[in-house]
């Protein structure tokens, strides 16, 4: 048992580091220029794979992530700044197609609960203490 | 006080839980998103007819009535599916619908319309996908209803089925009504 759980993990390191490079890239897709490609690989990694939902455009091989890459590609050599970029796509499918929701009014509760739940939880321990240390002494 | 506070959690969990089940019994594809081009005007675009053969300027199309705009294409199963319901909603309802071949080969597009009928008052084709991307399609078949003045109003995600004819039927005639 302990051994099978030893191996277990050892696997599980090693797919750890030897898979993390998967993307879904084509050869022909790739830019001549290595810092217009490297743009291009960081924008793309931002952004959702509206066919897989979970996937980022980098890592789909769905045909919709391959021509939102490629227009990202070609957006870039255009030297469209960042902004321009999720600008134009946010405009045609909405935040959704961001991976990280962007901080807004209308998601302030979702990017500040975790801080609220986090400081509520510190009170309810640290009073738990007290009231522990009390019971002691 | 102390098993008022010990009660709290369990009322949190039922409720949490009849929550979960709501959501999981109500008729809803989550994997649906809404469009953000609800009550835009739609995105301009210029394209080759494949039927009159003439660039389709969208800009000279869209007013006056309300139009259907789909987007199919021969090798999406579920098009062939929704095929005659489109049929029936151009034929008998007599609507314009107006359809853009999305990725697809021309004359295969066009072989197909002839075997199962056309109801198409056009066909633009959108060979590599930019008027679909202008749209914000990301699967197929899109059906987008377009109000007298331009004005995108629904979208419809998947195929018109037998289920959902008569919903998006009042749909639009609840947009032409307006």
């Amino acid at each position: 048992m302990k051994k099978n759980l030893i191996t277990t993990f050892i696997f599980a390191i090693i797919i750890k580091f030897t898979i993390v490079n998967s993307y879904s890239v084509e050869p022909e897709e790739i830019l001549q220029n290595p810092q217009q490609e490297i743009r291009a690989r960081n924008i793309s990694k931002n952004i959702r794979c509206l066919v897989c939902q979970n996937q980022s455009i980098d890592d789909s091989s769905a045909p919709l992530a391959k021509d939102l890459r490629e227009l990202i590609r070609i957006k870039v050599q255009k030297n469209d700044s960042d902004e321009e970029i999720y600008k134009f796509l946010t405009d045609r499918y909405g935040d959704f197609i961001l991976l990280k929701p962007p901080l807004k009014i209308s998601t302030f509760l979702l990017w500040c609960l975790p801080f609220v739940f986090f400081v509520i939880g510190i009170t309810i321990i640290v009073q738990q203490n007290k009231k522990s240390k009390k019971y002691i002494s | 006080m102390k098993r008022k506070i010990l009660i709290l959690p369990i009322i949190l969990f039922f409720t949490l839980l009849i929550v979960f089940f709501y959501l999981l019994v109500i008729d809803r594809n989550p994997s649906e998103l809404p469009s953000v081009l609800i009550n835009k005007e739609v995105p301009s675009f210029q394209a080759k007819s494949l039927m009159t053969k003439k660039t389709f300027i969208s800009e000279k199309e869209f007013n006056g009535e309300i139009i259907l705009v789909n987007f199919f294409a021969t090798w999406c199963a579920p098009c062939l599916q929704e095929h005659q319901y489109l049929k029936k909603l151009s034929n008998q309802r007599g609507l314009k619908i107006i359809g853009i071949n999305y990725k697809d080969d021309p004359t295969t597009a066009l072989a197909w319309l002839k075997k199962l009928g056309n109801p198409y008052a056009d066909v633009i084709a959108d060979k590599k996908g930019h008027i679909g991307i202008d749209w914000g399609v990301y699967g197929l078949p899109e059906t987008f209803i377009i109000d007298s003045k331009g004005v995108i109003k629904y979208r419809l995600i998947g195929p018109i089925t037998k289920k959902t004819y008569k919903a998006f039927y009042s749909k639009v005639m609840e947009i032409e009504n307006l």
